[in-house]
């Protein structure tokens, strides 16, 4: 994937360019807004690493003039922020311009990751017919799972509550949230009932190593996939 | 404060009166006194060797009808001889000796004071000198009823006066009693201008207090402005150290190296940590908080509910919520950083494995938050001193800055609510903020 970093301050810049190319993407990297806005003027970058606190034109500005620009450049560039300002109303702004996800720093690197890796998924899935979580598969346009590579059988509620899921890999998704998803199908659904559908997901899904966590008294989070043969869990 | 000019100004209102209306009464007694001296004048005789004077009783008896005063005469030839009449009736006192027309002066017979004319009676060719005196009973009575009839209306018009003033200061200060009331009841965090109602006069006041309380606003802003510049200009280069900590960490390293690296690391999340508690304690300073708006309890710890979970998971800690919507006035970064203060102590404190609840709601009227955690609890002795900043208690591990519950504090009085850390359901302590009624 493609990545672009916008961030002035040269040990951060260096050290993320460090971290996501070890992930496997082809990073670059600039310290000035205007450099950003011409540099996605000209080439499809797969997600942009925003921050706040530029010289100059800042990174509100920056996002404005992407997401102005983004009309006539095919799709929206998924973009995740970072501030250094912990406002409130500056986060509010940022996502209120289109910002896909912020992040207040200081972070640690294994959540930048995740929130990267999640954003790209995303950023797929809208575009892509195919969803991959690990040894999970859902072909959107069949509306077909597999798991292992072996067919999934899933009721339309089951599927609804994991499509909610996947598209926020790693964040807590409440069950208001996901009853909002959900629902349409006429009746009223009850949290009961969300409790339900991710109960048989996890009996499905847990014995292939994809984890739901339940978060006591407010949703879910569907884990990153780890894979257990891998380097260190 | 107003009686004494008031009293002067009645006693001297008093004497103005008095004067004028008893000189024309004592002038008419006095008259009355000549016309019984000329009468006396009547009875003197003129005999070849000198003079006598005789008086009928029935005149004596007219004399003497008066109830209240005494009258007294004395009759005196041109010569200087007593002819009649009681002689001990002091003379004119000189400086009369050469003045004309009426002459009256006061005395004292017999030990009581007295009112004498003297009058001069023609008698053959020479003229004689008659004494009439009476005691002052009268006058003495007459002057009270002057004196307490003039100032019977003047009192009436002091009190009258006094009523009217006292109201009138009274609803002329009212505008400044209501400014001065309205300055007490504010919070001390609370710089908006005051309303610039009321009269003329106290306009001028409200504007001054109005420029100085803007200046102060404006003070608060720039330090607002600055604090945020600050955070900013720590918080990025802190960013880039953990980067690179936690790339070094990533690599294969010795293990001195690694162990001094992890130590780094660890110092600088400490190093955030502290610079976050130290922007939400000064932005807790009166004066320094944004405006209070009305926001949900709920909705905030909704929002930071992804960071705390991910630190809970760090540490094992099974991180719940009962969350009921509690709406309250007040500063949304600061009541979130009392809630994450809360939630990270519990989540530092308790033991692996445990189990800790955030709530927020309504309770007995009052909105409230509160974390609950399973943990060693506090124990009741350490309780108010775990309240002050810096302070840990003695062999708590973990690397906490003893900051956390003196900023929850401080925040909670901030927005005027108070803070509570009792025992928890399950051991371990509940500790939160009640709010005000709003």
């Amino acid at each position: 994937m493609r990545l672009l970093i916008v961030e002035d301050d040269a040990p951060l810049a260096s050290g993320l360019c460090r971290i996501l190319e070890a992930e496997g993407h082809a990073v670059d990297v600039t310290s000035r807004g205007e450099a950003a806005v011409a540099a996605a003027a000209q080439e499809r970058f797969d997600l942009v690493i925003l921050d706040i606190g530029l010289p100059q034109m800042d990174g509100f500005e920056v996002l404005r003039r992407l997401r102005a620009a983004q009309k006539d450049n095919g799709g929206p560039v998924p973009v995740l922020v970072l501030t250094a300002r912990d406002a409130v109303d500056d986060r509010v702004r940022g996502l209120d311009l289109g910002a896909d996800d912020y992040m207040v720093k200081p972070f640690a690197m294994p959540e930048l990751t995740a929130r990267v890796r999640a954003l790209l998924r995303r950023s797929q899935a809208h575009h892509g017919p195919r969803v991959v979580h690990g040894p999970l598969v859902l072909d959107m346009v069949a509306r077909r799972a597999f798991l292992k590579n072996e067919p999934l059988e899933l009721a339309a509620r089951e599927w609804a509550v994991l499509e909610v899921l996947l598209a926020k890999v790693e964040k807590i998704v409440s069950k208001e949230a996901i009853i909002q998803a959900v629902a349409g199908w006429g009746d009223d659904l009850s949290p009961n009932a969300i409790e339900v559908y991710v109960s048989r997901l996890r009996s499905k899904l847990e014995p292939a190593g994809v984890r739901i966590r339940t978060v006591r008294g407010f949703g879910y989070m569907l884990e990153e996939y780890k894979d257990l043969q891998g380097l260190q869990g | 404060m107003l009686l004494p000019p008031i009293a002067a100004v009645l006693a001297l209102g008093a004497i103005v009166a008095y004067y004028p209306s008893i000189e024309p009464a004592t002038e008419a007694y006095d008259q009355a006194l000549v016309d019984v001296g000329v009468s006396l004048g009547a009875y003197i005789r003129s005999t070849g060797s000198g003079y006598r004077f005789e008086l009928p009783p029935a005149v004596e008896q007219v004399l003497r009808r008066d109830r209240a005063d005494t009258l007294y005469y004395r009759v005196i030839s041109p010569g200087g001889q007593e002819i009649g009449g009681d002689e001990s009736l002091p003379a004119p006192p000189p400086e009369f000796a050469t003045s004309e027309g009426l002459v009256s002066y006061d005395a004292v017979l017999r030990g009581a004071p007295v009112r004498v004319v003297s009058v001069e009676a023609p008698c053959g060719r020479s003229t004689c000198t008659v004494l009439v005196a009476e005691t002052t009973t009268k006058r003495s009575r007459l002057a009270r009823e002057i004196l307490i009839g003039s100032l019977f209306p003047e009192l009436l018009i002091a009190a009258a006066t006094l009523v009217i003033v006292w109201f009138g200061v009274k609803r002329g200060l009212a505008p400044l009693a209501r400014l001065s009331e309205e300055i007490k009841a504010r919070s001390p965090v609370d710089l908006r201008p005051i309303e610039a109602e009321g009269p003329e006069e106290t306009r001028p006041l409200v504007s001054a207090l109005n420029g100085l309380l803007a200046e102060v606003a404006q003070a608060s802003r720039s330090q607002q402005r600055f604090l945020a510049d600050a955070a900013h200009q720590l918080r990025t280069p802190l960013a880039g150290l953990q980067a690179h900590t936690e790339l070094a960490l990533a690599q294969p390293l010795p293990e001195p190296c690694r162990l001094q690296i992890e130590q780094v690391h660890e110092s600088t999340i400490r190093t955030a940590r502290l610079a976050n508690q130290l922007l939400a304690l000064a932005r807790a300073e009166p004066g320094a908080r944004g405006e209070a708006v009305e926001l949900d309890l709920k909705a905030i710890a909704g929002a930071e509910a992804e960071a705390w979970v991910r630190g809970a998971l760090a540490r094992d800690i099974d991180l719940g919520f009962e969350l009921e919507a509690a709406s309250v006035d007040g500063d949304a970064f600061l009541l979130r950083e009392a809630m994450s203060n809360l939630v990270h102590n519990a989540i530092e404190y308790s033991h692996r494995g445990g189990r800790v609840t955030v709530r927020t709601g309504r309770r007995n009227g009052h909105a409230y938050l509160e974390v609950e955690d399973d943990g060693p609890g506090i124990a009741p002795q350490e309780r108010a001193r775990v309240l002050e900043r810096f302070y840990r208690v003695p062999g708590t591990p973990g690397t906490g800055s003893g900051l956390g519950l003196a900023i929850v504090r401080e925040i909670a009085a901030s927005h005027a609510a108070s803070m509570f850390l009792d025992d928890g359901a399950a051991g371990g302590c509940r500790v939160g903020i009640t709010f005000p009624h709003g």
